[in-house]
């Protein structure tokens, strides 16, 4: 059950460029927090910015009751939290939000990261090694300085193909070149199941891939949000499953933010793949 | 008008035949319909919640953006996307039994008849304590701020619900026009048992690089701290207006913003856009008026209401109205 609590900073370890990695306390979210999830965080009581903002949440210690945030620090919100010095607090409301679905037993399941999308899938990872499923990841970014959080699935044994978009590191190109790649080179790929969270263009280019190749994708969708609980309906997105006639708003907060790729209408579609489907179903 | 509770806490209040334990509702459109803080906040701690505005049907909204930040503000049009009163009724009510606190309904329609037909449905459910009649609402095409913003309309709507409930019938306001003391008493004289004031404050953000506005629905509404001295300004000048107690809303998120609009004359007051910052503002608010009476060594908190010692002859021109 999610908990509003102000939680004290208990670590802060600066990353190259915008980038770092802070950690609070906070039971419940440290107990319950699932990869997916999400928590509603903000530094200080300025009405400038006026909102939290949503994190996902990278990892979770039990033992020490907290949990960590990955942080790239882009306007005056992420500047406050960035700021923040150890013992300092921030209101932070979490856990948040609907996890991501493990495969069933002896599905592979492939994580395409983009950028700043990598911090679910550190906690995911952590979640499927420990159940024995070893996950493989694809990361990408737009250079070399996008792609910070590396060694920690070394260290986890999980392989990881790396891309840029200028060439500075790994595949020079989109992150989908070389999961397509990887799937259609094994020899089981139709025991393969997606999970993605980045750009918008990025998780939509990954259900295509999904939707050509019959394989389930999950994406974490990243709406504008404004109180991480489903009753301000800024942060909702179209969703058709594959009976509904019509798509309906949903809000990403809370029936999100992953989302079964199948059922989002992506951005100048009108149809979800799903209803798509079964209309040429019932078509044929 | 409103009193003190006697011999109560000394935060009770009574607003227009309701009685409440503070005088802290949650405002519409902010507060979902109240159940989905459960677990967050105790809806105990509250005088009162007011839900997210109803239509007889349930209702999709405005298309995304929806919401944007500006300085010390939100700006929305998120077009009432809404369950509908019967799912209302039947869903959400019965999760509210368990709580003491007020149960305010927020009451929208197309059409005279549609604002009726929502409050005459309402009559039959229990657990409602109150209407709140939504002619403010600045994002969508009809009823909302039409209504609102046209003397006439307005004395018909409440007219109309009015006729069909005997439960206290209270209009939201809409700040978007030039002489709020007029539709004040244009409500009064209509049967409102009291009013809320103010909805948000119509205004548009620019996106410069796509030259296009930066939500969906084109404008939207402002709310939030940006709004407050608005809020507070129409807040006293409707309360000047009529005799029926006034419930002040705009951008208040400490026990300090409550206690403004309380001094110009309001027993009541809204938290809305502070929802969504911090689900703990209700408890802060109140600890903040627990500190304010022991400091002003008040015996109740309503004390300060209406207490707003104005600058007299002689002082700046401040009295745009002269009240009725």
């Amino acid at each position: 059950m999610a908990r509003n609590r102000d939680v004290p900073l208990v670590g802060k370890e600066p990353l190259e460029g915008a980038y770092l990695l802070l950690t609070f306390r906070h039971p419940e979210v440290a107990r319950e927090g699932r990869a997916g999830q999400f928590v509603m965080i903000k530094a200080g009581t300025s009405p400038e910015p006026l909102l939290r903002r949503p994190f996902s949440i990278m990892d979770v210690d039990a033992r020490r009751e907290t949990f960590t945030l990955f942080l790239k620090t882009v306007g005056p919100g992420s500047r406050a939290l960035a700021d923040l010095r150890p013992g300092e607090t921030a209101a932070c409301l979490g856990p948040l939000g609907r996890p991501f679905t493990a495969p069933s037993p002896g599905v592979e399941p492939l994580l395409v990261a983009g950028g700043y999308g990598i911090a679910p899938f550190h906690l995911f990872s952590l979640e499927l090694v420990a159940r024995g499923v070893r996950p493989r990841l694809f990361y990408g970014g737009r250079g070399a300085g996008d792609l910070q959080v590396r060694s920690p699935f070394a260290t986890m044994g999980v392989p990881v193909a790396l891309s840029t978009d200028d060439g500075t590191l790994g595949h020079h190109g989109r992150v989908t070149e070389p999961l397509e790649a990887y799937i259609d080179a094994s020899p089981n790929a139709a025991r393969c199941a997606l999970y993605a969270c980045g750009p918008e263009a990025m998780l939509h280019a990954v259900a295509r891939v999904g939707e050509r190749r019959g394989l389930r994708a999950q994406v974490s969708l990243d709406p504008w949000m404004g109180c991480g609980i489903g009753t301000c309906l800024g942060c909702v997105v179209p969703i058709q499953g594959a009976e509904e006639s019509r798509p309906r708003f949903r809000c990403a907060c809370t029936e999100g933010p992953v989302f079964d790729a199948r059922d989002v209408v992506w951005r100048g579609e009108g149809v979800s793949l799903a209803r798509r489907a079964r209309q040429a179903e019932v078509g044929a | 008008m409103s009193t003190a509770l006697a011999g109560a806490a000394p935060l009770a209040v009574e607003v227009a035949g309701l009685r409440l334990k503070n005088p802290l509702i949650a405002a519409s459109g902010t507060f979902g319909y109240g159940v989905e803080y459960e677990g967050i906040l105790d809806l105990s701690l509250l005088g009162g919640v007011v839900s997210k505005g109803l239509y007889l049907e349930a209702r999709d909204g405005c298309g995304v953006p929806r919401i944007v930040e500006t300085p010390a503000g939100l700006l929305n049009a998120i077009g009432l996307q809404g369950v509908g009163v019967r799912a209302y009724v039947r869903d959400v009510l019965p999760r509210l039994l368990p709580f003491d606190t007020a149960v305010i309904v927020n009451v929208c329609g197309d059409t005279v008849e549609e604002y009726a037909e929502v409050t005459r449905i309402l009559e039959d459910a229990p657990r409602v304590d109150a209407v709140e009649i939504n002619i403010s609402c600045p994002n969508v095409k009809k009823g909302g701020m039409a209504f609102g913003g046209d003397p006439r309309l307005t004395a018909e709507v409440v007219g109309a619900v009015r006729r069909v409930t005997h439960r206290p019938v209270i209009p939201k306001l809409s700040p978007n026009v030039a002489d709020i003391a007029l539709f004040a008493r244009v409500c009064a004289e209509a049967g409102a048992d009291a009013l809320s004031c103010i909805n948000t404050v119509l205004g548009l953000a620019v996106d410069v690089e796509r030259r296009r506005p930066r939500l969906a629905f084109g404008t939207g509404g402002l709310s939030g701290p940006a709004i407050r001295p608005i809020a507070v300004r129409m807040a006293w000048q409707a309360a000047r207006a009529v005799k029926i107690p006034v419930i002040g809303i705009g951008g208040i998120a400490s026990a300090e913003d409550a206690l403004e609009f309380m001094i110009v004359g309001c027993p009541a007051v809204q938290v809305g856009t502070a929802n969504f910052v911090d689900p703990g503002v209700y408890e802060r608010i109140l600890a903040g008026f627990a500190a304010y009476v022991a400091r002003h060594g008040l015996g109740h908190l309503s004390e300060v209401v209406g207490s707003l010692q104005m600058p007299g002859a002689g002082g700046p021109e401040a009295t745009p109205e002269s009240g009725g």
